[in-house]
């Protein structure tokens, strides 16, 4: 009998926690029509599960809204980065390209210049701009993303 | 036995459950804004809920709400529409728990992953407890207080099964423990909170 208890108590958990197979279904309620002691271990069980259930709790305020507005923020920022990438990775192809023509451009510009009969100093100055270009771009980029930027906090601002 | 209409009907939901599941991971994988904003507005109660439980402090479960949204669009792309949606999301908020208490206590990631190997996991472990304090506070009768004297483990296997519905095999996917552990802990927190509200309403 005691035996039976055992299964009884195994059983009321293993059907709230994995579920039984129909015949330990049929076993158990058979179980519990006779035993006054289970049946009441098997409602306490019930109980235990109908309070957690029944737990409630209150939302701080605008939760899910402030949520968004910084979710929304950072998608802006993650959207943002792969161009920064792109820039500094042309920079870096830019330089690297530059350092290594830069005596074949001087050559050539001096070449240039002595054919074409101009002053040394204007093709040296021509030189100055070649080198100065890649740096002038992005320059010009990060004005654009700027002014961007701050029509952009416009926004956040308004939004606030 | 199945009715004939009930297994094509079963079928077709689980095939529609299916495609939202795809269409939902698409959407994450394009970091698609509205369908993020629909996720917080649609999962912020359980979502809160969940942390509050876990780290019994207000404040903090509404940092580790944020952080988990964020982190839901950072790594989007992870979800693979294979699992239920809330199992992926409790699994983030639960990482950045365990990372935030790692921190804290300097525990092994053993420590934490096996805690009945060792001292139960304690996700809140200022003194006196943050969860009692908040019980205790917003007390709606002894379920919240005999819930605050499990050990966290046990109360969170319990809010996942029995407040989140969540399954068994998705349970151990936001545990990342196997399914007999997931079941161990089920057993083993039903009886405690059984006895537990048996002994306060005594």
């Amino acid at each position: 009998m005691s035996q039976d208890h055992a299964r009884a108590e195994r059983l009321i958990a293993q059907e709230r926690v994995e579920g039984l197979s129909a015949a330990d279904q049929q076993w158990l309620r058979q179980h519990l029509s006779e035993c006054a002691g289970c049946a009441a271990r098997a409602g306490a069980t019930e109980q235990a599960i109908r309070s957690l259930r029944g737990l409630s709790i209150a939302l701080p305020p605008a939760l899910a809204s402030r949520t968004q507005f910084r979710v929304r923020i950072r998608a802006e920022q993650l959207r943002s980065e792969p161009r920064w990438r792109a820039v500094w990775a042309a920079c870096g192809i830019s330089w690297a390209f530059g350092a290594v023509t830069a005596p074949y451009v001087w050559r050539w510009l001096e070449w240039a210049g002595h054919r074409l009969g101009v002053p040394n100093i204007i093709w040296e100055l021509g030189f100055g701009l070649w080198w100065a270009l890649p740096a002038a771009v992005v320059a010009l980029i990060l004005l654009i993303t700027d002014a961007g930027r701050g029509s952009r906090s416009d926004w956040n601002r308004q939004e606030n | 036995m199945p009715t004939p209409l009930a297994a094509p009907a079963s079928l077709l939901f689980s095939t529609l459950m299916a495609d939202d599941k795809k269409s939902l991971a698409l959407g994450l994988r394009r970091r698609d804004p509205e369908l993020l904003d629909r996720l917080i507005e649609q999962y912020q109660y359980r979502l809160f809920r969940y942390l509050l439980y876990v780290t019994g402090n207000r404040e903090r479960a509404e940092d580790f709400f944020q952080e988990t949204w964020i982190r839901v669009l950072e790594r989007g792309h992870q979800y693979d529409g294979k699992s239920k949606f809330e199992a992926w999301l409790f699994s983030i908020a639960r990482h950045l728990v365990i990372d935030w208490q790692r921190q804290k206590k300097a525990q092994s990631l053993d420590a934490l992953t096996n805690p009945e190997e060792g001292a139960p996991m304690e996700f809140a472990g200022d003194d006196p407890s943050p969860l009692h304090l908040l019980l205790t506070q917003e007390s709606e009768g002894t379920v919240h207080a005999s819930l605050g004297e499990l050990p966290a483990i046990y109360r969170e296997v319990l809010l996942l099964r029995f407040q989140e519905e969540l399954g068994l095999a998705e349970i151990s996917i936001v545990l990342g423990a196997p399914i007999s552990t997931v079941k161990s802990r089920l057993y083993r927190g039903l009886e405690d909170l059984r006895v537990l509200l048996a002994g306060e309403s005594a």
